[in-house]
């Protein structure tokens, strides 16, 4: 009974996330977990699996790899399990569906570990993956995650080429729609919310949030529809970072170094 | 022109470039992402945590291979070729580097120590008394302090982090209290660095550390020459490699050096040493910068002088110290 009453409860705050489209989502079971401690490559903690949410069965996916080549990836129902990475640097998971009218995409990234590719991550941003497609201009630091309270890039392109005045939306589980506009070069920015709860103090004490940007443009009759997901941390300045503090120490330390002067001058006059 | 044109007015071109470079050079020359960083290995302070930076230094990496590396002899019995890889690739790139262009990596192209001469400058034209040359007894004292922060905080600390007897804290402990991630981040606009954790008594220990010290240094910058470099790590990771730099301040004895001590007057790190009596001898000290101040202050001919292999770039002249002067009373007002 419980059970059920969990699931339904799942249910109801995931229905309309995504509006339809399909978005990859971290599968957080252990056996994921399990693959991708022994992958290494992954950060602690972190998942190899993932579900492509929404998904239709005609759903298909692929890698490719930090030097651009690419590895089909198989779906068991709705989740995929990655390869163990063979090379460090930026993967991007693509997945494409497809119905009568409609073209369905989802994108994700991910940055592992390992001997790095020796192609600039620039390449793999630039590389046409989809027929829509919202690129990350830049994506997050290698090894580095989005954080809450900052702003980030992106642009929308259509079939290669810039998409401008068209709207994409931003959710998080905790913070409600947010609709941005691409401007006349198809670029946008976001500031992702600083909606986390619960918070310890400490990085790795809280798990990452995350943000899914969707997107949709019609060609004619044809839909297309298309979404980027990423984790997100928290900011440790929203928490227990005082930036304030901060900026009080360096003007204590200033000070410090102005009494040094008034005694080196009274030394030397007195000298 | 001919009248201004000296090693000092170079040196700033090149350093305000250099600036422009490792502050601001991923937007233009190289990208965001560190992997396609000019050397990722440099030998001067630009910083890894400047989002628009050209490069970064050589102490970030060896801080995390100690940490995720060369710990893991000791935890996971790993290979020695996979556990000391990454920080012999470093080792090597920062050899490489300090061949080509040895300690002028100080003196030339550093963001942190141009910014401490920027705002020696400023100290100078609002008039404030500058100190000069520190004496003998307190550069003695203070000298020793990058030879604790190198091999503790860079090597020692990260390691031990790494094996599991330390917190996260201590994983990169240089980088938390290093002027430059504050400096080179301020400079873009970020002043995201600038904090003091309450995360645990460690983090907030660095933390305030860091602002303390990066106040402490903007205002002693103000009437003392080069104060962070004097106690910066690069200094000692140089020093492994400055026998095979290419370039090298060589000094070719003078009897009048006794009585004289221009050079070490002119020393920004006054290196008193500079002034011992010495045949065709690379004097290229620890703390030397490759400034070329000594070369450009010393008024007898031949006697101070770049070389860059067998070539001499640069040598001391009575004409050249009389310019040098006039120009330093002129700009002393
Ligand atoms: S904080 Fe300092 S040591 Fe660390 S990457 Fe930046 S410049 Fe290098
Ligand atoms: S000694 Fe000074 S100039 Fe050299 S790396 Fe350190 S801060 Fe920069
Ligand atoms: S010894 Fe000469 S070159 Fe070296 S730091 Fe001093 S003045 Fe500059």
């Amino acid at each position: 009974m419980k059970k059920t009453a969990l699931m339904l409860f799942i249910a109801a705050t995931l229905w309309g996330y995504g509006d339809g489209a399909i978005y990859w989502a971290p599968h957080g079971c252990d056996d994921g977990k399990k693959t991708a401690s022994k992958h290494g490559g992954h950060g602690k903690g972190e998942s190899a699996m993932f579900t492509l949410m929404n998904t239709e069965a005609n759903a298909h996916a692929h890698l490719i790899l930090p030097d651009l080549s690419e590895q089909n990836l198989t779906f068991k129902r709705t989740t995929v399990m990655l390869p163990k990475p063979s090379m460090g640097g930026y993967y991007a998971m693509v997945a494409k569906g497809y119905d009568t009218n409609a073209t369905f995409s989802a994108m994700r990234y991910l940055s592992l570990q390992g001997r790095p590719a020796k192609v600039s991550p620039t390449k793999l941003t630039a590389l046409p993956k989809t027929d829509l497609e919202i690129i990350p201009d830049p994506l997050h630091r290698e090894h580095d995650r989005y954080s809450a309270s900052k702003s980030y890039r992106f642009l929308l392109h259509f079939q290669g080429k810039p998409l401008i005045n068209t709207a994409v939306t931003l959710e998080t589980h905790d913070t409600p729609v947010q609709t941005y506009t691409t401007d006349q070069t198809g670029a946008f920015s976001i500031t992702l919310p600083n909606d986390f709860k619960n918070v310890q103090v400490g990085r790795s004490e809280n798990k990452p949030s995350e943000f899914l940007l969707s997107t949709q443009h019609r060609d004619g009759e044809h839909l297309y529809k298309s979404t980027l997901t990423m984790p997100y941390s928290l900011n440790p300045n929203d928490f227990w970072q005082s930036q304030s503090y901060g900026a009080g120490a360096i003007f204590i330390g200033f000070l410090g170094g102005l009494v040094f002067y008034r005694r080196t001058k009274k030394g030397a006059k007195n000298g | 022109m001919d009248k201004l044109l000296t090693v000092t007015l170079l040196r700033r071109i090149v350093q305000l470039t250099a600036f422009v470079f490792f502050v601001y050079g991923a937007m233009i020359f190289t990208t965001f992402y560190t992997g396609d960083k000019l050397t990722q290995n440099l030998p001067a302070l630009s910083c890894a945590y400047d989002m628009k930076g050209g490069d970064f230094c050589a102490l970030i990496p060896l801080q995390h291979q100690m940490d995720h590396r060369v710990s893991t002899l000791f935890t996971q019995n790993a290979g020695m070729m996979e556990a000391l890889m990454g920080t012999l690739i470093t080792i090597g790139t920062v050899a490489v580097l300090i061949l080509i262009l040895n300690k002028a990596f100080c003196g030339w192209l550093c963001p942190l120590g141009f910014f401490q001469d920027v705002f020696t400058m400023i100290g100078t034209k609002l008039g404030l008394t500058q100190l000069g040359s520190l004496s003998r007894e307190t550069v003695n004292k203070i000298r020793p302090i990058k030879w604790f922060i190198f091999p503790v905080l860079v090597l020692i600390l990260p390691l031990l982090t790494g094996i599991g007897f330390l917190g996260h804290e201590w994983g990169n402990p240089y980088c938390s209290i290093c002027p430059s991630r504050i400096m080179t981040t301020a400079m873009t606009g970020d002043m995201n660095q600038i904090y003091i954790s309450q995360a645990n008594t460690g983090y907030f220990i660095l933390s305030l550390i860091a602002d303390l010290l990066f106040g402490l240094m903007i205002a002693l910058a103000l009437f003392v020459r080069q104060p962070f470099c004097r106690i910066c790590p690069i200094l000692p990771m140089q020093t492994l490699f400055k026998k095979i730099g290419l370039l090298r301040l060589v000094k070719n004895g003078n009897s009048h050096c006794d009585t004289c001590s221009s050079c070490v007057k002119a020393c920004p790190m006054d290196i008193y040493e500079i002034q011992n009596q010495a045949e065709n001898k690379n004097i290229t000290h620890s703390d030397c910068t490759l400034c070329g101040r000594c070369v450009e202050f010393c008024p007898h001919d031949g006697v101070m002088s770049f070389k860059y292999g067998p070539i001499i770039l640069l040598s001391s002249s009575k004409e050249g110290f009389k310019k040098r002067t006039k120009i330093d009373k002129w700009w002393k007002g």
